[in-house]
């Protein structure tokens, strides 16, 4: 039995404690009887009753949630890709291409990803909007991968390899189960990522086209009311659902096999 | 897994449906009464499809890039000014709009857009300051005047409880009318000056900021703002919603300030542009024009829509000024590119610190 | 011979798919602006013509203002300061957090994982106003420390639009881009290591600074890496609640693209933000390299 010193427990909760607080406010000023975010009047349900009848903001959350879905699957597949990459064949043109999109200020991004798919006559919608949140989710996966693997000893690969076993079994019975918690790491960033996202996507989308992020901040210079609290905390309740759900469906979804390797 | 992918590429591949005959207006948030929508669509037999920007700046650098699938567009005047000289808008047919009549002849022909040829004017807002009644009466503070944004003998006294807003135009605008000159002064010598002025105001101020602090009024924690009519209005709603005992007031400043005019303009590549004059001339109707006003306190540029208008609205000096302070309003005219970006190395200097 | 062989197809079938993703979908547009950071603005916005009058039009102005014009080089390190700071604290606030939850029991850790980036799936903007509320003036955090500054005779400093602010956000939202790292990190570390040290007599500052420390460096560095990037760049937090001298390059850089319409000079800013923070992670991966821990010592952390 490991003691953990009481250091570490109250520093961990002091972490959570700054991350819930915010978040507490969040979900409790959906009840506010209020159309600002600034102050609490009283409380109502009015918010969550707008909300169901507000087509717009509930067409804007299901995109956002598809393009989310989307994007960060097949940016932790890219992304576990050339985190593998990366450490095992120090591909340097790949880690700079992996890095850079996330240092390039997000505005940039956009107006160039806008240009270029005008050049392309690619129509814009939610596959332009969810082509570019790939492109910047790749580092986030590829690094925490990468990381991963650092220091991982490669002797077992090998002799998987030795004893017959193909590249992609090997990657699949061995290589995997050890990175699965970096991948999974890196999976919820970029879910995170893409469905905050404002700046890019306001550039790729198309007319008519809308994310809650979109929605949202167009609200920021009249008033981002208790609605967007409300479609908030369901989001994040309807997220945790479907996460508990799909983990239960699939146990080695979380890294849960560490116990067979 | 896979099936799971499979789904999902195919739902995004099957979104973007063209169902009936569609209008796509790009537009501020807010900026139309739900039920002005609905009118419209019965009336056309067709879909409003409807997306935002909320900064003219937004719209320009979208359009600039290369955007399409917009029908019409709302932008204020100088970022029609940028458009017409982008060549991004499409000629009006007049014809197709009996009720621009109704406009005030004084908001036509305007000096960006000789004889409407691009655009019909839409709202109107002033850029203005609000302040909190109760705590500036306390502290005997001027309202009508930018000498209580600007000058530190008014500026100690609430010091920490002012914003003005997050725009170079803007506030070089309202700084170059508290000097005397016009908000379309392009002298760099008096340009210098107002960036004197504001560096000596900006220790007083809590925040540049255009995007938070009309609720932040609202609610009690700053007191005044230089900010813009339409949000001043919407403020003092919500705070009489709230039962704040204070009230949210419009001050007009007596130099003058910025008046800015939305317009509405069809863009080049408009798919329907058809649908986009229908919906000009449903605008121009005074009663579909003046739900906007009752909705947000806009100023409106519609004789027709006066019978329309909530009456304590008309009375609003701030919202419907008189001729006197009419005279002191001016529009702000799009810069040149090296005028442009003068004043942000200005304005940087001022956000540095320097 | 066949080892050779097969790694190299292995190379590139490992390798292809990123990098040709990216090479469509980032370089591609990214080098139209690096084109663009040679051009000349054009007089309403965007950028003039490329060939004018048969001349192709390439210039080192906005360069040239870049170099010439220092006030952008005093901001662009100001930011740079601000995101160090931001990566420090994520750091301190993280660990103690992705140790807790590498250390639980299996059942626990997924929960507890999910429980830290949960918070994240709300909307920005809300999660931006929740912090102003928290730190409003009348609020009881700025109450209690203006009160307690109050008995020192300090005057009241205010929370809200000030540095204090941006950089409490800052942290607030790049917390779990330093966790869900250093917890893909800490997870591995096998336990008997630390045991036998503690049987040796270590006590735990020991075990955690000679032990757990250097091991987890690499989710350290990978952690700082998605934390400071990021933030360099960041412009709406300082938007929304910073003071009037909070302004970070990220807002210099939008500035360019919207109000003052100058995409060369922005796409400039743009360029020297992203080669700096790409030098500066390169820098901090190389030197790093050698305490990422070499196969020797990696056979006893798996012994």
């Amino acid at each position: 039995m490991r003691r953990r010193p009481i250091g570490l427990w109250t520093a961990a909760l002091g972490g959570y404690a700054f991350l819930y607080v915010p978040l507490l406010i969040v979900v409790v000023y959906s009840f506010n009887d209020s159309r600002l975010n600034a102050e609490w009047v009283g409380f109502t349900f009015d918010w969550y009753d707008k909300l169901f009848h507000n087509q717009d903001m509930l067409v804007a959350a299901g995109n956002s949630l598809l393009i989310g879905l989307t994007a960060s699957a097949v940016a932790t597949v890219l992304g576990t890709m050339a985190g593998l990459a990366m450490y095992r064949y120090q591909a340097r043109l790949l880690s700079i291409l992996v890095l850079a999109p996330i240092a390039i200020p997000e505005i940039l991004m956009g107006v160039s990803l806008l240009i270029f798919f005008v050049l392309l006559n690619l129509t814009l919608g939610l596959i332009s909007v969810a082509l570019a949140h790939i492109a910047f989710c790749i580092g986030f996966v590829a690094i925490v991968v990468r990381s991963r693997l650092a220091g991982m000893d490669e002797s077992l690969t090998e002799a998987a390899r030795d004893c017959g076993a193909s590249p992609f079994n090997a990657f699949r019975y061995i290589t995997l189960p050890l990175i699965m918690p970096g991948v999974i790491a890196g999976a919820l960033m970029a879910f995170t990522l893409s469905i905050d996202d404002f700046v890019i996507t306001f550039f790729t989308a198309g007319a008519g086209t809308v994310t809650l992020p979109l929605q949202i901040y167009s609200m920021i210079k009249i008033a981002v009311t208790p609605e967007v609290n409300a479609v908030s905390t369901l989001l994040m309740l309807l997220t945790l659902a479907l996460i508990i759900v799909a983990s239960k469906l699939s146990p080695s979804l979380l890294g849960a096999d560490e116990e067979k390797t | 897994m896979k099936k799971l992918m499979l789904l999902l590429a195919a739902a995004l591949v099957a979104l973007p449906v063209a169902a009936k005959d569609q209008f796509h207006l790009y537009n501020w948030n807010n900026y139309i009464a739900p039920e002005t929508i609905k009118r419209f669509e019965d009336s056309c037999k067709c879909e409003v499809v409807q997306t935002y920007y909320s900064d003219n700046e937004e719209l320009l650098a979208k359009l600039a890039a290369g955007a399409k699938g917009y029908d019409l567009l709302v932008p204020t005047s100088n970022a029609v000014q940028a458009l017409i000289k982008g060549a991004q808008l499409k000629p009006i047919d007049k014809s197709q709009l009996p009720n621009l009549k109704n406009i005030n002849p004084d908001d036509l022909n305007t000096p960006f857009d000789p004889g409407n040829k691009y655009s019909v004017p839409y709202a109107m807002s002033t850029t203005i300051i609000g302040y909190n009644d109760v705590k500036i009466k306390e502290l005997g503070l001027p309202t009508d005047t930018w000498a209580v944004v600007f000058d530190p003998k008014y500026l100690e006294k609430i010091k920490g409880r002012i914003t003005v807003l997050d725009s170079a135009n803007e506030l070089f605008a309202a700084a170059l009318k508290y000097l005397g000159y016009s908000a379309n002064d392009v002298d760099p010598k008096h340009w210098d000056q107002a960036a004197a002025l504001i560096k000596k105001a900006k220790p007083y101020w809590a925040a540049f900021n255009a995007s938070s602090y009309i609720k932040e009024l609202t609610v009690g924690n700053i007191w005044l703002v230089h900010g813009y009519s339409n949000d001043i209005f919407q403020a003092n709603l919500d705070a009489q919603a709230a039962k704040r005992p204070f009230n949210i007031l419009q001050g007009m400043p007596k130099e003058g300030a910025v008046l800015a005019v939305d317009n509405m303009v069809i863009h080049k590549d408009a798919p329907r542009p058809d649908l986009a004059l229908k919906f000009m001339n449903f605008m121009l109707d005074g009663r579909n024009s003046a739900e906007l006003t009752n909705l947000i306190g806009s100023g409106n540029p519609n004789l027709d829509a006066v019978k329309y208008i909530k009456p304590e609205i008309l009375k609003n000096p701030a919202i419907f000024p008189d001729k006197t302070v009419e005279a002191k309003l001016e529009q702000l005219k799009d810069l040149t590119s090296a005028q442009r970006r003068l004043l942000n190395r200005l304005w940087t200097e001022i956000k540095a610190g320097r | 011979m066949n080892r050779t062989a097969r790694s190299k197809l292995g190379r590139w079938l490992v390798s292809g798919p990123p990098v040709l993703y990216l090479l469509v979908f980032f370089a591609a547009p990214a080098l139209i602006m690096v084109l663009a950071s040679f051009r000349t603005p054009g007089d309403f916005g965007g950028l003039a013509p490329l060939v004018e009058d048969g001349r192709l039009d390439l210039n080192l102005e906005s360069y040239t203002r870049f170099f010439t014009e220092s006030v952008y080089a005093q901001i662009f390190v100001k930011s740079v300061w601000y995101a160090l700071l931001t990566t420090l604290f994520c750091l301190l606030l993280a660990y103690p957090l992705a140790a807790l939850i590498a250390g639980s029991a299996k059942k626990h850790r997924d929960l507890l994982l999910l429980l830290v980036i949960l918070p994240f799936w709300s909307n920005f903007l809300i999660r931006v106003y929740a912090w102003m509320i928290i730190l409003g003036p009348n609020a009881a955090l700025a109450r209690t420390v203006n009160g307690v500054l109050g008995w020192f005779g300090h005057d009241p400093v205010p929370l809200l639009f000030s540095s204090f602010a941006v950089l409490v956000c800052l942290v607030y939202v790049h917390l779990p881009f330093m966790v869900l790292p250093l917890y893909a990190n800490l997870e591995k570390h096998d336990r008997a290591l630390l045991d036998a040290a503690q049987d040796l007599g270590a006590g735990a500052w020991q075990r955690f600074w000679r032990i757990t420390f250097p091991l987890s460096l690499p989710g350290v560095y990978a952690g700082a890496a998605l934390v400071f990037i990021p933030a360099l760049g960041i412009f709406a937090i300082p938007d929304i609640l910073g003071g009037p001298e909070d302004s970070m390059i990220g807002n210099v850089i939008k500035q360019q693209f919207l109000e003052t319409r100058d995409w060369p000079f922005g796409s400039v800013l743009s360029i020297v933000l992203t080669v700096a923070a790409l030098v500066l992670a390169g820098t901090a991966a190389w030197v790093g390299r050698s305490s990422l821990g070499t196969p020797s010592s990696t056979k006893a952390v798996r012994a």
